[in-house]
């Protein structure tokens, strides 16, 4: 294959990389605002790749701004196909999910005992092909099982996510280092509000790890109002100031 | 096979060589319900009471009568001897009876197949006596013959009012009275009985023993309760030697599965749920099953759900024959071919996704949200099954719901300034969280018609006032207040996102 010369030292190592990692071209979800485009990798959110949400304090608890970000993720990068939703609980509200601009009726919900059993059948959904995207709600989430998910959104170019929740308040010691090309970190913001009314859904989005891009951290707001055709279901409301990395820490992969 | 009651039961080696009977309590009177041979040579019978048979015999081993776990084990070796025949039946109390019509070339003839059975019930040390007849009856009475003719007595069909002429008539299964009532008649052979006339003998005995000959010579069917009927749909493979290693459990359903398939396929069916039951050689019949959402005739697919459950199976010491039963099917047709890159709605590979996780998790825990017709939250959203036709949502912006719903709303300390206003803050899980703006509220009430009515409780209590709020961090709770009349009480309900 004709590859274009690299010219600078960082370039000729990036490709170098890149022909380590045979990954196969699906494409990308542009989040249409270049202030968050340009810090991943090809100009989009990668698709046919595993995904990690996390959020801290009460919501790594209920796992609540984490579903309505992930609803409103979920509602433009899959817009058709069925969508497997797999929990050990059963607290997802499907008629919360249509302000975001999902269609509750592409979802079929998988309930499992534990957390190894989510992952498994995380596991099996990506190998089948059969789904748009697939969505794992896990506590623990190790190196290993986070590998094999990557391994199986790449067998048939499933999107997957993980929505790191710990419902009874069990915190992994630390973070652990997991396979996943992207890791977010969602927390609510405040809406802007209309007499006295809350406004649209408002999250202080973090993009805390993204492989061959860099971090950044914003405030989205969801623009879905429930309208399918909607243009995209969310906009940047504003940019927030890099965490203290002063230089942006540029990670290939 | 005589004296199943003590044979069944595993002895040390030890206790072989006394005398051994089974004991039943009869109006309180302790007696002898099946004696040993040994214990027989001594002098004892059925029937005696336990303080004569000790009398007689001191060093007589006692065991209670257990006719339940004689009838189960008996059972036991009924599935054991399907191996020969999906037709076998325990006949308790001491009996099985195996229809081998059509299954005995398999085992190269009606001896073949009695020395087979033979030899297998040597190695499980029972004594035994086998006879093949046209009717299970005649069968039943040449088994059970004082003097037998050999190993396997064996008679042709339509040869049995010949072979069981001088036969008692106590082998025609007639009650004790019965028979004694018949001997008083001078009528003591088969053969003597089947010469009076049926109108006499059913005058002075009732139908029983005209219907016993009947059913001996062939001349009236003989209901039996056969444990389990053959499936129409089914696969079975018996094995020479048994077998035990996971390997060959799995090759033993991949060609179970491919035969049965093929049949399927044939018959243009497809299978919605399957049963392997594997049978083994101490008479355990493990089994598996899984079920499809869709037919399917597939090998390959409904090997892979069968394999996925062969673990569960222990071999124990090995086993011995394997069935694959489709307890249930439909018809499938070959799928039209398609003019055009037309897609189905449901594509094959869901329902194979659905079909492996159904089976590994269980058919409840895979549903698709369907809406319902109600205004509780609760109620809000049915359970379709997976492969459903995709319901239509519906989005009431006047009602927004939020996405966690708590199964249980949770009580949270609120402070409101006026009684019908939204909070101003509220401590929840222990945080306190200052409402910063809020929509409200929203009332639900009780859906009354879905209930007795309860005085006690005045309706009014039933009623919810939702608000949709929002803290100063920016997080949305779902709240409500009820008792409209006394002091407020207030909950939490459910998250957005």
């Amino acid at each position: 294959m004709p590859a274009p010369i690299p010219s600078t030292p960082v370039a000729v190592l990036r490709a170098r990389l890149a022909a380590l990692h045979p990954r196969v071209a699906r494409g990308v979800w542009r989040f249409g605002d270049a202030r968050v485009d340009d810090c991943l990798p090809g100009g989009g959110l990668p698709l046919g790749v595993l995904h990690e949400i996390a959020a801290g304090g009460i919501e790594a608890e209920t796992g609540a701004v984490a579903a309505g970000f992930l609803a409103c993720l979920l509602a433009g990068l899959a817009p058709r196909g069925e969508i497997f939703w797999i929990a050990p609980m059963t607290d997802l509200h499907p008629p919360g999910l249509l302000p975001y601009g999902f269609d509750p009726a592409r979802l079929v919900q998988v309930q499992t005992g534990d957390d190894t059993e989510t992952l498994a059948t995380l596991e099996t959904v990506l190998r089948s092909g059969s789904a748009a995207a697939a969505i794992g709600e896990t506590g623990r989430l190790g190196r290993i099982p986070a590998r094999r998910l990557q391994l199986a959104c790449l067998k048939y170019g499933t999107t997957g996510f993980v929505l790191r929740r710990w419902p009874y308040g069990r915190h992994a010691a630390g973070e652990d280092p997991t396979a996943a090309v992207t890791r977010w970190d969602i927390a609510p913001a405040p809406s802007a509000t209309i007499d006295h009314d809350p406004g649209p859904a408002r999250w202080r989005v973090g993009l805390v790890h993204a492989r061959g891009g860099i971090e950044g951290s914003w405030i989205m707001e969801s623009t879905a109002s429930g309208d399918p055709h909607a243009p995209h279901p969310l906009r940047v409301v504003a940019e927030l100031a890099a965490a203290p990395a002063a230089a942006p820490a540029r990670r290939a992969g | 096979m005589p004296n199943w009651p003590l044979l069944r039961l595993r002895h040390p080696p030890d206790a072989r060589d006394s005398p051994r009977a089974t004991v039943e309590t009869v109006r309180t009177v302790r007696r002898l319900a099946a004696v040993c041979p040994l214990a027989a040579a001594a002098g004892l019978a059925p029937e005696q009471t336990l303080a004569e048979a000790r009398a007689i015999c001191p060093g007589l081993i006692v065991l209670d009568a257990a006719p339940a776990a004689d009838r189960a084990a008996l059972a036991s070796l009924a599935a054991w001897a399907e191996r020969y025949t999906p037709l076998a039946a325990p006949d308790p109390p001491d009996g099985l009876i195996l229809d081998i019509t059509g299954c005995e070339h398999l085992f190269g003839g009606e001896v073949a197949l009695a020395a087979d059975l033979a030899a297998r019930l040597e190695r499980f040390a029972l004594p035994h006596r086998l006879a093949i007849a046209g009717t299970p009856a005649a069968a039943w009475a040449l088994a059970r013959a004082v003097a037998p003719s050999g190993p396997v007595t064996r008679i042709r069909p339509g040869t049995e009012a010949a072979a069981l002429a001088a036969l008692p008539i106590a082998l025609l299964r007639l009650d004790a009275r019965m028979v004694a009532g018949l001997r008083r008649l001078g009528l003591r052979s088969i053969g003597e009985l089947a010469r009076q006339s049926r109108s006499g003998l059913a005058a002075r005995f009732g139908p029983l023993p005209t219907l016993r000959l009947d059913h001996a010579f062939g001349r009236a069917e003989e209901p039996i309760a056969w444990p389990r009927l053959p499936q129409p749909w089914e696969a079975r493979r018996a094995f020479a030697e048994p077998i035990g290693t996971p390997d060959d459990l799995a090759r033993t359903l991949d060609q179970l599965t491919t035969d049965l398939c093929d049949r399927l396929a044939a018959g243009e069916r497809g299978a919605t749920s399957l049963v392997a039951t594997f049978i083994r050689l101490d008479g355990a019949h493990p089994a598996i099953a899984v079920a499809t959402a869709l037919p399917s005739h597939d090998p390959q697919r409904l090997a892979r759900l069968l394999r996925e459950k062969l673990p569960a199976i222990d071999p124990g010491f090995g086993i011995d024959a394997a069935i694959l039963a489709a307890e249930t099917t439909a018809p499938l047709r070959p799928p039209q071919s398609s003019l055009g890159p037309l897609s189905l709605e449901t594509t094959p590979p869901l329902a194979a996704t659905i079909d492996t996780l159904a089976n590994r998790l269980g058919p409840a825990a895979l549903w698709r949200p369907a809406p319902c017709d109600s205004h509780i939250p609760e109620r809000a959203a049915t359970r379709l099954p997976p492969l459903a036709k995709a319901p239509a949502w519906e989005l009431d912006p006047s009602a927004e719901r939020p996405i966690r719903l708590f199964h249980r709303p949770e009580p949270i300390e609120a402070t409101a300034l006026v009684p019908d206003e939204p909070p101003i803050q509220f401590r929840w899980r222990g945080a306190l969280h200052r409402v910063r703006a809020a929509t409200g509220p929203e009332r639900i009430a009780a859906e009354w018609w879905r209930r007795t009515p309860d005085d006690s409780q005045p309706e009014t209590n039933r009623i919810r006032d939702y608000y949709r709020v929002e803290d100063s961090a920016g997080a949305r709770f779902w709240l409500f207040r009820i008792g409209l009349d006394g002091t407020p009480r207030w909950f939490l309900h459910g998250l957005f996102g």
